[in-house]
């Protein structure tokens, strides 16, 4: 696949994403230790795991585009 | 297990979670709309199917454990009322269009009869536009098709296709 260098607000865009799963990890692997219903519980353990694969790959998504960016500021 | 009870009963909890998943959603959608890179924009279409499955998938558990009061069903009455409202707002649509379609094809008959006439005088670049008229005018009459090729196109997500 082709990569662009990345836009100011796709850079944004992807950072607000990884504050957004952060909590997301934060909030289902809490609500799931202290849930009382066992069906919920088993919906929020799973949904840590996916959540923390999203950040994870986000993550990567800038790692591949790190090499792509230039330096200096563009004109 | 008493201690978490009074800390925040289940469905608030629940629905907290529910609620973030509902605007985490909104925002990969937002994010996928805005994209330049097609990489990106593939990227967040698929957080966006994702995320939009987990609230699926949370929902449908809560609902189960009547956590979740569903909204009373609306009225026959009502969906009657909007039906025929939208019935005819689509019949005036339809006509709307089917004149705008005609008017077009009227006014690119018009030019090219003009320019046919006064192509004596015409320089080169100009006695080629009935040509590239005939060129918009099929494309046009192509486009219905295309835009339902699209539609129906399981692959929405793909990438660039806007590039």
């Amino acid at each position: 696949m082709n990569l662009l260098p990345l836009t100011a607000k796709e850079l944004e865009y992807i950072a607000d994403s990884m504050s957004n799963e952060d909590l997301m990890i934060k909030q289902c692997t809490a609500g799931a230790a202290i849930c009382t219903n066992p069906q919920i519980q088993q919906v929020l353990n799973h949904q840590a795991q996916v959540h923390t694969q999203h950040y994870q790959s986000l993550l990567q998504c800038l790692q591949m585009h790190q090499s792509l960016a230039p330096t200096q500021p563009q004109s | 297990m008493n201690a978490s009870a009074n800390f925040l009963p289940d469905e608030d909890l629940a629905y907290t979670v529910l609620s973030d998943l509902k605007r985490v959603t909104r925002e990969y959608a937002t994010a996928a709309t805005e994209s330049n890179c097609p990489s990106i924009r593939q990227h967040f279409t698929q957080l966006l199917n994702t995320s939009l499955a987990m609230q699926g998938e949370l929902y449908t558990a809560m609902s189960q454990q009547k956590m979740y009061n569903t909204a009373s069903p609306a009225l026959r009455q009502e969906i009657d009322k909007q039906m025929k409202e939208y019935q005819n707002t689509q019949q005036k649509t339809n006509q709307f269009v089917q004149q705008r379609k005609t008017m077009a094809q009227g006014q690119q008959a018009q030019y090219a009869n003009w320019n046919n006439q006064q192509q004596w005088q015409q320089p080169q670049w100009q006695q080629q536009q009935p040509q590239w008229q005939q060129q918009q005018q099929q494309q046009q009459w192509q486009q219905p098709t295309h835009f339902a090729q699209h539609q129906q196109d399981p692959r929405h997500q793909q990438p660039g296709h806007f590039m």
